[in-house]
C-alpha cells in the first residue's frame, strides 16, 4: 500500500485491530492464564498482582483427597464404556448412511439432527424424570445414558463423511482380485476412513469425560464423576487452588487431543457428511 | 470412469455395459442391510431421548387424577418464583445475544475487512472458547471478574476502587455466556460476510459512500441473514444453558435450566421438573419456528428466476 | 466533461510492477480503449483512475487536479465493473438512486434523473424489480446507469460485456457507443476483446506488461501495429523471420529484389517480416511471389481465409472474397502486397513490394477496416 489515503486506512486499521486484541486477550486469555497461575501458587492473596510463593503444593494436595482420587478413574471408565457403545451403534450406522439408499433414510438423518436442535437440558429433565420412575437415578448406567445419546450425532456425522470419501476404485480393485466384503472392509476401507473415526471417537471420549448436566442431574448422589467433582470444588470451596489444578489437568490434554482431531479432517469432511 | 454412487437414487452410469451392470448391482443390493444397519443406534435416540422427551412433555398435561388438564401449567404460571425465573431466563437471554451480535458483528468485520496481521491472533482469540470445556471457562472468570479476582487486585493497584463483581449476579452469567457463545456468534457472522461481494462495496465507494454509510447501507443488510441466523441458534442455546449460569449466575433469581435441576436434584419433585422442561421447550420451539419461517421466506425471496 | 491524464503511474504489487511508468492522455469526450491479454495491467490502471489502488509513482490528473489523496468516494469518477455489482438487496431504483441520496437531492429530482436514465438506457418499468430478477444484459445497463446517472467526469468500465453472450455483447456495445456520443462522456474501457476495441473505441493504448505498447486510433493500431506484440494481438498477421541481402528481402517464401526501394534498416540484429492476410493476394503461379498448396479454407463469412502451405513447411493465411475459387489441395501462388519490417528497437518499415512509387499511398483491400480519417 502507498499514499495519503492508503496509510490512513492503513493506520486506522492497526488501531482498530489493536483496540480489539486488547479487548480480546483481556476478556478471554487472561482469565485462563490466571487460571493456570493459580495452579502453580501456593500463596497468593491480594492485592498482590502475581502469587508470592510458587509450587505443587496443591497438585499433591488435590490428588491426595479422596473424591478425586475416586472420580479420575471413574471417569475414565465411564466415558470409554461410553465411547465403545457409541461406536458399536454408530459406525455401523455411519457406514449404511454413507453407502446404501433405504427407505427413510433421509428422514433419520434429519431426525439425527433435529434432536440435537432442541436444548439440552429439558431433554435431560425429561430423560431424568423416566430414569426416577425406573430407579435409575444414581446408577452408572443412568450416565452413560445420558452421555451416550447426546454423543451419538458426531460419532455418526464425521464418519459418515468420512466413509463417503473413500475412493470406491480401492475397494472395486481389491473384490475384483478376489477378495471378500469382509476383506475388502478390513484391509481397505477402515485405513482410509481410520484417522476421521480416530478423531471421532476422540472427540466423543473427551466430550463424555467432560459432561457434567447430564451427569450431575441423573448420576448424584451416588455417581460422581470428575467433572461434579470439580463442581463442587468450585462452588463450595474456599481453597482457590484446587479448581485451578483440575482445570489445568483437565483442560491440558483436552487442547492436544482437539488440535489433533481438528488437524484429521477439514471443512470438506464435515459438508460431505452433512449432505443429506 | 464413473463409479456408481450408493448414496444416491440409482442414475444408470452412461459409460457404457459396465456402468450399467454397476447400476444394476445398486439396485439388486438390498437395503434392508442399510436399514439393519441403522436400526440401533436410531432405537437407541428414540428410546432415551424422542420416546422420554414425548412422554414428559405429554404427562404434563394431565394432572395427578389422569384427567387431561393444564393445572400444571397454572401451577407453573401461578407461581411467582417460576415466572419470576422465567422472566429472569428471557432477561439475561436478549442481554447476552446484543451484546454478543455487537461484538460478535465487530470482529467479524474487523476479520473480512481488515488487511493487517493482527488478524490471525484476533482470529485465534475469538474462536479459542471452543477449546475450553464450560466449567473451566466458568472458574476462570471467577478468577479473574470475582471479588478477589485479578481484575479488581489490578485495578486497586492502580487506584480504582469502585469495582463491582459481577459473580453471583445476572452479569455474572451473561459474561460467562458471551465467552461461551462468542466463538460460534463469530463463525456465523464471518460465513455471512464471507458472501458479500468486494466489488459491491467498491461499487458503494464509488457512487460517493463513505465508511460508515457503506456498512450500514450496504454491507448490514447483506448479512442480515446471517445475523438472524446467529440470533436464533445463539438464543437456542443460551436460553437452555446450565453450567455457565449455575456456576457464575445469582442464586435467585435463577435460569430455567438450574431451577429445573434444583426441583429435581434438591426439591424432589419431578414433576414440577417436567412441567418447567415443557415450558423451556416450547420457549425453544418458538425460536425456532421463527428461524425457521424466516430462513423460509428469506430462501423463497432469494431464489434465481429461470432465464 | 473532463480530461484525464496518467503521468508515468507506476503500482507495484509486492516486486512485480503491475503497471510501470505509464503515460496516458485522454481529451475531453474521447473513448480510449486499454487492450491487452491478463495480466498486462490494464484493470490495475483502471482502478488506479478510479482510486481503488494508489499510485506508488507518477500522478493522476483530471480536469488538470490532482488526485493522488482523493479517495473513491470523492472523485468523480464513476466504475462499472464486469460482474454488475448491484445491491442484491435494492430495488433497480434503489440502486441508481442510492448515489443521488447521497449527494442530498430532492426527492423529485432524484425520480426525475432515476427515470431520464432508465429512458436512456431502455430500462423503463423495470425501476421495482430486484438484481436477480433481471436478465444479464439488463443487470449490466442497471450497472450503467447507476454511474452514468451521477454524471461522472469520467467513465471507467472493466470488461463490463465479458460475462455475457456473443449476441448481447454486441448489441450492448453499440448502445454504449451512441450513448456515450450523444453525453460525450469522456470514458475509459478496458477489455481483452480486440474486436470490441476496435469497434468502440477513439483510440486504442495497447498495453502489455504493464506497460503500453502502442496508441493509436484503431486504423492506426491495426494499419501499422508499432511492435510484434501489437501485430500479433490485434487482427491476424503472418509473422516471418527476415533478412535482407544483397539481392533483396528473404523473408518465409518470399524472396523479392527491392531495388532502390530497399528500406533503411539497421545492419545487424533480427528482423522480422509481418503480412495480413488481406495483404497476400492469391494468384495463378506464374504471378506469384512464391507457390503454395491449399491447405484449409476457412469461411469466415464476408470473406475466407486461406491457409496455403509453402516452401520449407511455413503456413501462411490468406485472404480471399466469398466467391473466389480456391478449392483444397489447389496449387496457388501467394503475392506479397504490402508487410512490416519489424526490428529490434527500431519502428517498423512498410514494405510495398509491387508498388510503383516509393511514396506508399494508402491501399483499400476486400475485408480490411474502414478507417476514418478524420482522426489520423
Amino acid at each position: 500500500m502507498s499514499g495519503p489515503v492508503a496509510t490512513l486506512r492503513k493506520n486506522g486499521d492497526v488501531l482498530t485491530g489493536s483496540l480489539l486484541l486488547g479487548a480480546l486477550v483481556l476478556f478471554i486469555a487472561m482469565p485462563l492464564v490466571g487460571v493456570l497461575i493459580w495452579a502453580f501458587a501456593e500463596q497468593w492473596r491480594s492485592p498482590a498482582l502475581l502469587p508470592t510463593a510458587w509450587g505443587l503444593k496443591f497438585w499433591h494436595l488435590l490428588l491426595g483427597r479422596a473424591d478425586v482420587q475416586s472420580s479420575f478413574p471413574l471417569s475414565l471408565i465411564l466415558a470409554s464404556i461410553v465411547t465403545a457403545l457409541a461406536a458399536v451403534l454408530c459406525l455401523p450406522a455411519a457406514y449404511a448412511f454413507a453407502r446404501t439408499d433405504f427407505p427413510g433414510r433421509r428422514a433419520m438423518l434429519l431426525s439425527a439432527i433435529t434432536v440435537h436442535a432442541f436444548p439440552r437440558f429439558p431433554l435431560y429433565v425429561s430423560i431424568a424424570v423416566i430414569f426416577l420412575s425406573l430407579g435409575l437415578i444414581g446408577t452408572a448406567t443412568a450416565v452413560v445414558i445420558v452421555q451416550l445419546v447426546f454423543s451419538m450425532l458426531y460419532l455418526i456425522w464425521i464418519p459418515t463423511a468420512a466413509f463417503r470419501g473413500v475412493d470406491r476404485r480401492l475397494e472395486e480393485a481389491a473384490r475384483d482380485v478376489g477378495a471378500s466384503h469382509l476383506t475388502v472392509l478390513l484391509r481397505i476401507t477402515l485405513p482410509q476412513v481410520a484417522p476421521a473415526l480416530g478423531a471421532a471417537l476422540l472427540l466423543t471420549f473427551v466430550n463424555a469425560f467432560y459432561e457434567v448436566e447430564g451427569a450431575l442431574l441423573v448420576g448424584i448422589p451416588d455417581i460422581r464423576t470428575l467433572p461434579i467433582v470439580m463442581l463442587s470444588l468450585i462452588t463450595g470451596q474456599v481453597i482457590v487452588q484446587y479448581g485451578a489444578v483440575l482445570s489445568v489437568m483437565l483442560w491440558v490434554p483436552s487442547v492436544m487431543l482437539l488440535i489433533f482431531a481438528r488437524r484429521m479432517f477439514d471443512s470438506r469432511t464435515f459438508a460431505a457428511g452433512l449432505s443429506v | 470412469m464413473t463409479i456408481a454412487r450408493f448414496d444416491r437414487p440409482a442414475t444408470p452410469d452412461a459409460s457404457g455395459i459396465r456402468g450399467f451392470r454397476r447400476g444394476f448391482q445398486f439396485l439388486r443390493q438390498p437395503s434392508w442391510r442399510g436399514l439393519l444397519l441403522v436400526t440401533p443406534a436410531l432405537l437407541t435416540m428414540a428410546v432415551f431421548v424422542i420416546v422420554p422427551a414425548v412422554v414428559s412433555v405429554g404427562g404434563t398435561f394431565f394432572a395427578a387424577d389422569g384427567a387431561l388438564s393444564l393445572a400444571n401449567y397454572r401451577d407453573f404460571f401461578g407461581n411467582p418464583q417460576s415466572v419470576g425465573n422465567l422472566t429472569f431466563t428471557v432477561e439475561v437471554t436478549l442481554t447476552t445475544l446484543i451484546w454478543l451480535l455487537v461484538v460478535g458483528l465487530a470482529i467479524a468485520l474487523y476479520l473480512r475487512f481488515s488487511r493487517s496481521r493482527l488478524v490471525a491472533a484476533i482470529q485465534v482469540l475469538a474462536l479459542f472458547p471452543l477449546f475450553v470445556p464450560g466449567i473451566i471457562a466458568s472458574f476462570a472468570l471467577i478468577r479473574f471478574l470475582g471479588p478477589t479476582g485479578w481484575l479488581p487486585t489490578a485495578l486497586k493497584a492502580v487506584g480504582i476502587d469502585a469495582y463491582q463483581t459481577p459473580y453471583l449476579h445476572a452479569g455474572g452469567a451473561i459474561i460467562g455466556l458471551i465467552w461461551q457463545e462468542l466463538p460460534m456468534t463469530v463463525l456465523l457472522l464471518t460465513a455471512g460476510l464471507a458472501q458479500v461481494n468486494n466489488r459491491a462495496i467498491e461499487a458503494a465507494r464509488d457512487v460517493g459512500a463513505g465508511f460508515a454509510t457503506t456498512l450500514i447501507h450496504i454491507v448490514l443488510p447483506q448479512v442480515f441473514r446471517s445475523i438472524v441466523v446467529a440470533a436464533c441458534l445463539g438464543a437456542l442455546d443460551i436460553f437452555g444453558s446450565f453450567t455457565v449460569p449455575y456456576i457464575l449466575g445469582p442464586a435467585a433469581p435463577q435460569m430455567m435450566a438450574i431451577y429445573m435441576q434444583r426441583t429435581f436434584n434438591e426439591l424432589h419433585r419431578p414433576g414440577a421438573a417436567e412441567t418447567q422442561a415443557a415450558v423451556t421447550f416450547m420457549v425453544c420451539i418458538v425460536i425456532g419456528a421463527l428461524y425457521t419461517a424466516f430462513v423460509f421466506r428469506d430462501s423463497a425471496n432469494n431464489t434465481e428466476p429461470a432465464k | 466533461m473532463a480530461t484525464l491524464s496518467l503521468q508515468s503511474v507506476t503500482r507495484k504489487f509486492g516486486a512485480v510492477a503491475a503497471v510501470h511508468d505509464l503515460t496516458l492522455d485522454v481529451a475531453d469526450g474521447e473513448f480510449v480503449c486499454l487492450l491487452g491479454p491478463s495480466g498486462c495491467g490494464k484493470s490495475t490502471a483502471l482502478r488506479l483512475v478510479g482510486g481503488f489502488e494508489e499510485p506508488d509513482g507518477g500522478d493522476i490528473l483530471i480536469d488538470g487536479a490532482s488526485t493522488v489523496s482523493v479517495p473513491p468516494n470523492r472523485r468523480a469518477t464513476g466504475m462499472v465493473f464486469q460482474s454488475h455489482a448491484l445491491w442484491s438487496h435494492m430495488t433497480v431504483f434503489g440502486n441508481i438512486a442510492f448515489g443521488l441520496k447521497l449527494r442530498k437531492l430532492p426527492a423529485h429530482t432524484i425520480r426525475r434523473k432515476v427515470a431520464d436514465v432508465l429512458t436512456l438506457l431502455s430500462l423503463e418499468g423495470l425501476e421495482r424489480r430486484y438484481p436477480r430478477q433481471l436478465s444479464g444484459g439488463q443487470q449490466q445497463r442497471v450497472a450503467l446507469a447507476r454511474s452514468l446517472v451521477l454524471e461522472p467526469k469520467i467513465l471507467l468500465l472493466d470488461e463490463p460485456f465479458s460475462a455475457l453472450d456473443a449476441h448481447l455483447r454486441v448489441r450492448l456495445r453499440e448502445e454504449l457507443k451512441a450513448i456515450q456520443r450523444r453525453l460525450r462522456q469522456t470514458t475509459v474501457f478496458v477489455t481483452h476483446d480486440q474486436e470490441e476495441a476496435l469497434t468502440l473505441a477513439d483510440r486504442i493504448a495497447v498495453m502489455n506488461q504493464g506497460a503500453i505498447e502502442q496508441i493509436g486510433t484503431p486504423g492506426a493500431v491495426y494499419e501499422r501495429p508499432e511492435t510484434l506484440f501489437v501485430a500479433g494481438f490485434i487482427g491476424t498477421m503472418n509473422v516471418m523471420p527476415a533478412s535482407i541481402d544483397g539481392e533483396g528481402l528473404n523473408a518465409g517464401p518470399f524472396h523479392l529484389a527491392l531495388g532502390e526501394r530497399r528500406p533503411d534498416l539497421p545492419a545487424a540484429g533480427r528482423l522480422d517480416l509481418g503480412a495480413r492476410p488481406e495483404d497476400i493476394e492469391i494468384v495463378a503461379p506464374d504471378e506469384a511471389d512464391a507457390p503454395g498448396l491449399v491447405e484449409q479454407v476457412i469461411d469466415l463469412g464476408p470473406v475466407r481465409q486461406v491457409l496455403v502451405a509453402c516452401d520449407g513447411g511455413r503456413r501462411l493465411k490468406a485472404q480471399v472474397g466469398r466467391q473466389a475459387p480456391v478449392t483444397l489441395g489447389q496449387g496457388v501462388g501467394l503475392r506479397l502486397q504490402r508487410g512490416l519490417i519489424y526490428s529490434d528497437g527500431a519502428r517498423p518499415v512498410e514494405i510495398e513490394p509491387h508498388e510503383m512509387a516509393s511514396v506508399l499511398p494508402f491501399r483499400r483491400f476486400a475485408g480490411r477496416r474502414r478507417v476514418d480519417e478524420a482522426r489520423h
